[in-house]
């Protein structure tokens, strides 16, 4: 057992006492109730279960289902509960449901959480604009949609991009 | 809703409070109330972007009002034998904190008394001693009565032995699940009645098998039945044809073969269940695509049950499924889930597959051998005969496996016109994985085999792929395999006319010469007719109007993904003009007031039984069928578009008489179906537009008609009823109504006649299809065999698209989906398959973002043939022609035809070396 802290959605969570092989999928929505982060395949293949990881000034994505909650102690992370702070939605939610990019949204909380790493990776490091679809084809193929076929997906979050292109391209 | 099933339980069906979007505010603007367009959004888009509980795999006991805090957890364990007698669990290596607290068997459920809904015919667990009847099928329900040590358990259970076996007996043999024969010899003209054919002279089946278990399709000189010996005769002597063909006739034989794949809908299959023993109420909370038959099994499973089994009520709590693709509907999960809360009462459990048991446990597609024959007239180019043979392998239940083969059987000829066919199909029992319903449903299948052989007849003959499919194209007011015209558009030449027209097909010739180095460039053709609809399908709708001009729709059908909800508010609005405040579905619980009854089956009665039942005013032959999204806009939005068209009538439009000040004896009066709406104003010529909320508070204020709740039931076309309302009769496609004045409470009005369809229209494989074609060009590298789809286009027609956004979402879905079936995913039959409970992502691949062509994928949508076009299902059509349009377009850069799935980049460069 290890005693478990970490932020999640910039709240505080812990000490609590985990099994050492109690998964991270399993402590948010088994332990904590937060079931927004989705439990697809438990084989880090769908990347519905990712969930955004904030170090060292920088974010990424990382698989729940088959990492050990306790690889998460001390570590600051966000899911799909925490982005639409005080109620608004970011502008990526907003683009997903304008353009339809889901269609049943289990794969969406995946989905948004590594299209707001992408978009946070372009407003720090911009790229020119005739990379912007195979970037971000690149940055989503690791999560898998059975009932869209990704296009809306994708145009949601070129959508994004292009409606603030001085932030986010050359 | 509540009735009392089998045994005397009485069920309620009820949409979770829980999933529902939490509150009007943020119902108001999506879809689309004051926002210009209308179809931005979907009614769920801000619980789906914001991780609300909405799907039966987020809840535990504390999410449900009045339940204990704690939730328990259950596994089912499953054999990955069904060769060898099963001797009983083998659980010694649990650790003692991971030890289940009680432990389900055949042994245990044998006591109590079950009974096994016919549907799924077959032990529920494996009884020791006996072989499995089929990998995969359950043999223990072991419950535990903390996460931790059920989270241990499925763990060490996963990559340990732990049931054991003994003797080698092979697998089971259990006779075929359904065998049928479809014949049709058309007349001399297109107008003659045809010489045979199954509407006029019924459904036949063989009499004989083989040994193996085969059917035998030869007439016998004892055959049994006469009605099998005459179609049969006619079948024979269009297969003595293709054998023997006239001068001047090409004909083909090939045999075609495609693989078992999963649905993969994302969301593993999963339930909650509380047995509160004192009051004997059932609680269970699913994720399913057909909530009412799926209470009505469990019902008849306990329905005998010894009293401390059998339940006196059933409350069945619906949510959000995350995806389903036809894999949840009809799944035996929530059989199990309801025996985990009655062997654990008092205290809440959750059964919830993990991705390994969903691959072991979950409904598959059918693998299909197909063999098929053809005979062209060289020198018209038009089809003159077909013939086809389709084996199935229906896997361990029978499940939709009969109904399955006579969809494949009866669309196996396509959008042709053909003027003799002969189809036999076999539907077998294997030990492999129950097949069932998924997306495509025998038409994938069968049509993949027909328009890859198409493609090879053009290039025999050689004629033009779509010179040759406008030559043989179904007309409107032709007949299908069965003998019966659609009853819907047939839009065939337009579709050919634009696959025509579109550069991929065009350029196809250039774009091969011009193929870089190492590369080989192949363009592919095809088109799908595919059917929609069950033959009993039913739609719930109630729309209320309240004097502020807010709108609340309610709906029986599910959403699946499929925007069923979204679809609703569109519909309804073109008829009362505003986009709905609230939308709910999968809502069973609020249409008491029409107090439906049902009685036989929809399928099997007879013309004289329902003629009889329907005396009763509150008859139908069926109350609620299963949600698919390919009849979400057809039957899903039916009962509410037609409730919406009364509070128009008898509510809306009176009060805007009344604010115009409009006499009783001026004819304008009855020029109701003249006016339209602009938005939420009513337009209607020469009087002042006049607003929803102006006309709604005048309705109100005159106790007109606010509120409408009916229900539909189509058997291959809709129940006609007239009710009689103050301003005159009221006639329309549904069977019974419940209308609300002012602010008072829904009333049920007596019909004052109703026609159902004919019984004989279980005859009809369907008179519902939608039509769609695709071409692509692909790119393959000689040195790996690696294929890229380098543009794709599709065209579908789906009469009136109630929210286009979704319609194109779809198309796209179905064209990934089509890709993964015809390049990527397989799953092997029998002990090497998913049965076996080794199976995962990662193994079994899926279509990503970079297998598919997301910014070269084009997906055209015919606009209606008038504003008045009803939708059509669409969403399973438009996954069918990219298989073989893909196939063709692998032949055309390699000179190969490949007869089977998935085409892989080995067997690719097998071929090209």
């Amino acid at each position: 057992m290890t005693a478990l802290s970490l932020t999640i959605n910039g709240r505080a969570i812990g000490p609590i006492e985990v099994r050492d092989d109690l998964s991270m999928n399993d402590f948010l929505r088994e332990v904590l109730g937060m079931t927004g982060t989705k439990f697809g395949c438990g084989a880090a293949q769908c990347l519905s279960c990712a969930v955004i990881v904030d170090e060292d000034g920088a974010s990424s994505t990382r698989p729940t289902c088959i990492a050990p909650a306790v690889d998460f102690n001390g570590l600051t992370i966000r899911t799909v509960e925490g982005h639409a702070a005080g109620g608004a939605l970011t502008p990526l939610q907003v683009s997903f449901i304008e353009h339809f990019a889901f269609q049943c949204g289990y794969c969406t909380p995946g989905f948004l959480n590594e299209g707001q790493v992408f978009l946070e990776r372009l407003a720090r490091d911009p790229i020119p604009r005739a990379e912007l679809e195979r970037t971000i084809t690149e940055a989503l193929d690791g999560h898998l949609c059975r009932c869209s076929g990704y296009v809306k997906y994708h145009e949601a979050v070129r959508a994004v991009v292009l409606a603030d292109a001085g932030r986010y391209l050359t | 809703m509540k009735w009392s099933a089998a045994g005397g339980i009485v069920l309620s069906l009820s949409r979770f409070a829980g999933a529902q979007t939490p509150d009007f505010l943020e119902r108001e603007t999506l879809p689309g109330r004051g926002v210009p367009h209308p179809a931005v959004g979907r009614v769920d888009g801000v619980a789906k972007v914001t991780g609300a509980k909405l799907y039966a795999s987020d809840f535990r006991a504390v999410d449900l009002p009045g339940w204990p805090a704690q939730t328990h957890h259950a596994l089912l364990l499953r054999t990955p034998d069904a060769s060898h007698v099963y001797e009983g669990l083998a659980l010694d290596g649990l650790g003692a904190d991971a030890k289940p607290v009680v432990i389900v068997t055949a042994e245990d459920v044998a006591k109590i008394g079950l009974r096994v809904p016919s549907f799924y015919t077959g032990d529920l667990f494996c009884p020791v001693g006996t072989t499995p009847l089929y990998l995969g099928q359950p043999v223990a329900l072991l419950i535990f009565d903390r996460f931790d040590a059920y989270d241990r358990a499925r763990t060490f259970l996963r990559d340990n032995p732990h049931l054991k076996f003994g003797a080698e007996t092979g697998p089971l043999a259990r006779p075929n699940y359904g065998a049928f024969r479809f014949t049709r010899v058309a007349g001399a003209t297109p107008d003659a009645p045809d010489l045979y054919s199954p509407i006029q002279e019924g459904w036949i089946s063989p009499g004989f098998v083989e040994s193996s278990g085969r059917p035998v399709w030869q007439v016998l000189p004892d055959a049994k039945g006469a009605d099998y010996v005459k179609g049969a005769t006619y079948g024979t002597a269009i297969r003595d044809e293709l054998a023997k063909p006239a001068a001047g006739t090409l004909v083909l034989d090939r045999s075609f073969a495609t693989q078992s794949i999963d649905p993969m809908f994302l969301e593993p299959e999963a339930g909650l269940g509380f047995y509160e023993p004192g009051v004997k109420k059932l609680d269970l909370v699913l994720g399913v695509q057909s909530p009412f038959e799926a209470a009505e099994a469990i019902a008849y499973m306990l329905g005998e049950a010894m009293p401390d089994f059998k339940p006196a009520s059933i409350d069945g709590k619906f949510c959000y499924v995350g995806g389903g693709f036809g894999g949840r509907d009809h799944t035996p999960f929530p059989l199990y889930l309801a025996l985990a809360a009655l062997f654990f009462p008092g205290r809440p459990v959750r059964l919830a597959h993990d991705r390994y048991q969903q691959f072991q446990g979950g409904i598959k597609r059918h693998a299909f051998k197909m063999r098929s024959q053809i005979a062209v007239d060289r020198a018209s180019g038009t089809i003159a005969a077909f013939a086809a043979d389709h084996v199935l392998d229906g896997g361990g239940l029978m499940n939709y496996s009969v109904s399955v083969a006579v969809v494949a059987g009866t669309g196996a000829i396509g959008m042709y016109s053909v003027p003799k066919v002969d189809v036999t199909t076999v539907a077998e029992h294997t030990r492999g994985v129950t097949a069932g319903s998924m997306r495509g449903y025998g038409t994938v299948q069968c049509l993949t085999a027909l328009e890859t052989l198409v493609d090879e007849v053009c290039t025999t003959l050689p004629l033009d792929p779509i010179e040759f499919r406008r030559r043989n194209a179904l007309k409107v007011g032709g007949r299908t395999l069965t003998g019966n015209p659609y009853s819907v558009s047939v839009r065939a030449p337009e579709i050919l006319d634009k696959l025509d027209g579109h550069p991929i097909w065009r350029n196809r010739m250039a774009e091969k010469a011009k193929a870089r180095a190492g590369v080989l460039v192949g363009t592919g053709v095809a088109c799908a007719a595919k059917d929609y609809g069950t033959g009993a399908d039913c739609s719930l709708g109630t729309v209320e109007v309240d004097a502020e001009g807010r709108i609340s729709i309610h709906s029986d059908a599910v959403e699946m993904g499929n925007g069923i909800g979204t679809a609703l508010a569109n519909r309804v609005a073109g008829h009362i003009g505003g986009i709905a405040d609230q939308v709910t579905v999968a809502q069973v619980d609020v249409f008491d007031a029409l107090g439906l009854v049902k009685s036989g089956d929809p399928y099997s009665i007879t013309q004289a039984e329902q003629d009889k039942a329907a005396a009763n005013p509150r008859w139908v032959p069926e109350i609620s069928s299963a949600t698919s999204a390919s009849i979400g806009a057809h039957v899903g939005t039916q009962a509410a578009s037609e409730a919406a068209r009364v509070v128009f009538r008898f509510g809306l439009w009176p009060a805007a008489l009344a604010i115009w000040g409009i006499p009783a004896a001026d004819p304008r009066v009855n020029q109701w179906d003249q006016a339209f709406w602009q938005g939420e104003t009513l337009i209607f010529s020469g009087l002042p537009p006049l607003a929803l909320k102006a006309i709604a508070a005048k309705a109100h204020q005159q106790g007109g008609v606010t509120g409408a709740m009916t229900h539909a039931f189509s058997r291959w076309a809709w129940s006609e009823a007239t009710f009689a309302l103050p301003g005159g009769d009221w006639s329309a496609d549904i069977d019974a109504l419940a209308v609300r004045r002012g602010s008072g409470e829904f009333q049920v009005l007596d019909r004052k006649a109703v026609a159902f369809p004919p019984t004989d229209y279980n005859r009809i494989g369907t008179s519902f299809a939608s039509m769609c074609g695709t071409t692509v060009r692909v790119e393959i590298e000689r040195a790996t065999g690696k294929l890229t789809i380098a543009k794709a286009y599709s065209v579908v027609e789906c009469g009136q698209a109630l929210v286009p956004e979704i319609v194109l979402g779809q198309a796209q879905g179905g064209f990934a989906m089509g890709v993964g079936q015809a390049l990527l995913e397989d799953l092997p039959p029998f002990e090497e398959g998913p049965g076996n409970g080794q199976w995962n992502l990662g193994r079994y691949v899926v279509a990503r973002a970079s297998d598919l062509p997301l910014h070269d994928l084009e997906i055209e949508i015919l606009p209606p043939l008038s504003p008045r076009e009803p939708p059509k299902g669409m969403a399973e059509v438009v996954m069918i022609p990219v298989i073989p349009a893909l196939l063709n377009a692998i032949f055309d850069a390699t000179g190969h035809r490949f007869q089977s799935l998935p085409v892989t980049p080995q067997m690719i460069k097998g071929v090209i070396g």
